[in-house]
């Protein structure tokens, strides 16, 4: 079956930008809205992560670690999104786990480039 | 594709715009909200973040350097001025120049972007916005495959060796790097010659399974600069070691700066940006099913209207009454057409789906379509897309043969799913059709009984028994796949039918195929209708249906010696007498009136008491109760509060062709039809229509 991603961010509009992008290409994308609701959607099977930062609740640093904790989803692939002022949440996102980063804003290829790159 | 998006982007690009300037225009009397500076902040961002990612570069690019200056000003590094403020709006008008210009609208004065450029540059002061919009692409860590880095300028691209030394860090895996896609990045480039260093492995003992010991020796053979090569490794590079060098002779980097514009001053622009420019609106479903329902109130508020008036002489009153009929109708027609849409979109969606599952099950399928310009209602189309996958899904799986197996019956050994879309009448036709093994008749047969659904003794004829496919947990797969085989699709499918009013037919022969055919209501609010009277009740036939009335008397039903039919121009057409097929105790008028329909069987007539004329149409559902009725679609309200019932003409015809066939066929069809309780709830008939039968 189509590979599973999950997006996670606040914003409605990036989320459906990368649901566009990934689902034309194939895979199966999934949406939560912030890092709770995506530890929810994390029960099913997702095979990529891709979280935005700054978010309400449980923010993107947050969830990584949250991830990373669990024995269940070892090894899951994590991309963030950051922008480029974020240098220094860059690092602490990488320390927490994170598997690779996207540079806000990006085009559709960029997206898929980088999935291709972790995910195969 | 992409056009749709760049189209959503325009749209919303337009609307940031108007957020930013009301936000720039409150700033100008609030000098140090940060709220508001936030607002116009987040326009600019999703502007610059969205034109990017929907290929706009210049726009994002020309955003790119107004967000950071609104950025500084966020953090208090900047004042917002009255200069800024007046600059900022002449940027926004710019940049909706630079989108009226990429909707083919003008031409934007790149110049006059370079100056308004250099003026903020003046007013934010050194170590401000970057010159140009340079810096959005090629941050994310991966070039654009389309857009390899460049070579010195001049220099045609050589394929050279190069040198990579990979040695992962220890916890790669953990955090989700496969160096093996890394690897097949890499030969994405050029050829690639691979050694592999396993010295680092420890003995079995001491290996912890979640850790990467493994080096990689590689020489790459491209074009490509070594940026691109080191890129690959963006993610991973702080946790390993990496070398990159070429393997023979090295070459001097060059870099080119880009040269800046010079800058000019900006006249700044006062005055309304021209709003409305846009074509297209985008409005919320809700509000559109609100406006449906409201014009269906209306609807039925005219018919009162009409009717009153009708009983009037009152000239006055008539008239007006008329011209709010037109208008009403006129109201309707455009209101429902807002909400059509055609079936492209949900149709592209399946491409995918066919290819994956092809994947999938190891199967050649090639997916095509007809009629995707066809035009539904909005909600027909969003209860459509679940019935849809599953009756593909089912075809994939249980309907085309694997290759090997298709070439052994003589077959191309890719298999084809033809999905089609056509008006007919009132209606849409949605047929999915394959061209695998077909339905086993047998074999379906078997297992109805098995699962008790059929009694053994009933004897049905071939599409009634593909009707019970469709029975809930019905499966003939000898295992569940991943795909399909757990028996819930099809049921889906009947279900989602039933909420849409629609209904299925299934045609199979075996070994050429299955085709099933998805009849679908246009829309679900109202429709054109022709009200007719039968004794003191009223039915409501689809206008899209009626072909023509005329009269039926007595002297024409004894010269066609008792038979019902009745010869209309030179066509014989035989015809049901709703009276006796609803079991109407009415006396029969000396003049009855035939409504001739158009159905797929061909043209029927339906004899009525009278023809009283046009009616708009505005749907209800039944309740619950009347799910299963099939020859009633739902009913409306007349003018003056009476109910009547919405016929649907197919359906109609197909139950009495039905029933007189199967009544010659079998002395004890009744009897069994009583029995069989299962067999009743699967193949629902009409309340009416058994009355109708017992009358006989």
């Amino acid at each position: 079956m189509a590979k599973v991603i999950l997006t996670v961010d606040d914003s409605a509009s990036v989320r459906q930008m990368v649901k566009f992008t990934l689902s034309g290409a194939g895979y199966t994308v999934i949406e939560a809205a912030d890092g709770n609701e995506a530890l929810e959607k994390l029960t099913g099977p997702v095979n990529l992560v891709i979280t935005d930062l700054n978010m309400p609740n449980l923010d993107g640093i947050g969830l990584i670690r949250r991830v990373r904790a669990n024995p269940a989803l070892k090894g899951v692939p994590i991309i963030m999104l950051t922008t480029e002022s974020q240098e220094a949440r860059k690092l602490e996102g990488k320390a927490a786990g994170a598997t690779g980063w996207i540079v806000k804003p990006f085009a559709p290829q960029q997206l898929l480039a980088v999935v291709k790159r972790v995910l195969g | 594709m992409i056009d749709k998006y760049k189209q959503a982007f325009q749209e919303e690009a337009r609307e940031l715009l108007v957020e930013l300037e009301a936000a720039l225009l409150e700033l100008d009397q609030k000098r140090d909200d940060a709220e508001v500076v936030g607002r116009a902040f987040r326009a600019l961002h999703t502007i610059k973040g969205s034109g990017a990612m929907f290929g706009f570069d210049d726009i994002a690019g020309f955003a790119h350097n107004l967000e950071t200056a609104f950025d500084r000003l966020r953090n208090g590094q900047l004042a917002a001025t009255a200069d800024l403020i007046n600059l900022s709006l002449a940027a926004g008008d710019q940049i909706r120049t630079m989108l009226d210009e990429a909707a083919g609208r003008g031409a934007a004065d790149q110049n006059r972007s370079a100056a308004i450029l250099a003026e903020l540059r003046q007013l934010t002061g050194a170590g401000g916005p970057q010159p140009d919009g340079e810096s959005i692409r090629g941050h994310a860590g991966c070039p654009l495959p389309d857009q390899p880095v460049p070579t010195p300028a001049g220099v045609p691209p050589e394929a050279r060796d190069w040198r990579i030394r990979f040695r992962p860090g220890p916890n790669v895996l953990l955090n989700g790097t496969n160096p093996l896609l890394l690897l097949r990045e890499l030969r994405e480039l050029g050829p690639l010659r691979i050694g592999l260093d396993m010295a680092a492995i420890p003995s079995l003992g001491e290996i912890n399974p979640e850790h990467c010991y493994l080096a990689w020796d590689l020489v790459l053979t491209t074009a490509a600069a070594p940026e691109a090569i080191r890129d690959i490794f963006i993610f991973v590079e702080d946790d390993c070691e990496l070398t990159v060098e070429p393997a023979l002779d090295r070459d001097a980097e060059t870099s080119a700066p880009g040269s800046v514009a010079a800058g000019e001053s900006v006249p700044a622009r006062r005055g309304v940006a021209g709003l409305g420019t846009s074509s297209n609106l985008r409005v919320s479903a809700e509000k559109l099913d609100q406006l449906v329902n409201l014009v269906g109130e209306l609807v039925t508020v005219e018919a009162r209207l009409s009717e009153v008036a009708g009983r009037r002489e009152d000239d006055d009153i008539r008239e007006i009454s008329e011209a709010v009929g037109r208008l009403t109708a006129a109201l309707r027609e455009n209101s429902m057409t807002i909400r059509m849409l055609p079936l492209k979109t949900t149709f592209e969606r399946f491409r995918r789906l066919v290819h994956d599952l092809g994947a999938d099950l190891h199967k050649q399928v090639e997916l095509t379509t007809e009629g995707a310009e066809t035009e539904l209602d909005k909600t027909v189309i969003d209860h459509l897309n679940d019935p849809l996958v599953h009756l593909i899904r089912n075809s994939m799986d249980h309907g085309i043969e694997t290759p090997e197996a298709r070439r052994a019956a003589g077959k191309r050994p890719t298999g084809t799913i033809h999905l089609s879309a056509q008006h007919s009448g009132a209606n849409v036709l949605i047929r999915v059709g394959d061209d695998g093994r077909g339905l086993d008749v047998e074999a379906v047969r078997v297992r109805a009984i098995e699962r008790g659904l059929i009694d053994s003794a009933a004897r049905l004829s071939e599409s009634e028994v593909f009707s019970l496919i469709l029975a809930p947990g019905f499966s003939t797969a000898r295992e569940v796949t991943d795909v399909s085989g757990r028996g819930v699709g099809l049921d889906v499918v009947r279900r989602g039918m039933e909420k849409l009013r629609g209904s299925i037919d299934i045609a199979s022969k075996p070994g050429e195929g299955l085709t099933v055919t998805l009849r679908l209501p246009l829309t679900l609010a109202i429709i054109d209708g022709l009200l007719v009277r039968v004794g003191d009740a009223h039915f409501v036939v689809p206008l899209a249906n009626s072909l023509e009335c005329v009269e039926l008397t007595r002297q024409d039903i004894r010269d066609a010696h008792g038979k019902h039919i009745a010869s209309v121009r030179g066509e014989i057409i035989p015809y049901i007498r709703l009276s006796e097929y609803f079991r109407m105790e009415t006396a029969r008028p000396e003049r009855e009136q035939i409504m001739v329909v158009e159905t797929e069987h061909g043209h029927y007539g339906f004899v009525v008491d009278e023809v009283l004329g046009d009616h708009q149409t505005v749907i209800k559902n039944l309740g619950r109760l009347y799910r299963n009725v099939q020859v009633v679609s739902g009913a409306t309200i007349l003018g003056n509060g009476t109910v009547a019932l919405i016929l649907d003409p197919h359906r109609l015809v197909e139950n009495a062709v039905q029933s007189m066939s199967q009544n010659k066929r079998s002395d004890g069809w009744r009897a069994r039809r009583n029995k069989s309780v299962d067999r009743q709830e699967l193949k629902p008939t009409n309340a009416f229509v058994q009355k109708g039968k017992q009358n006989r």
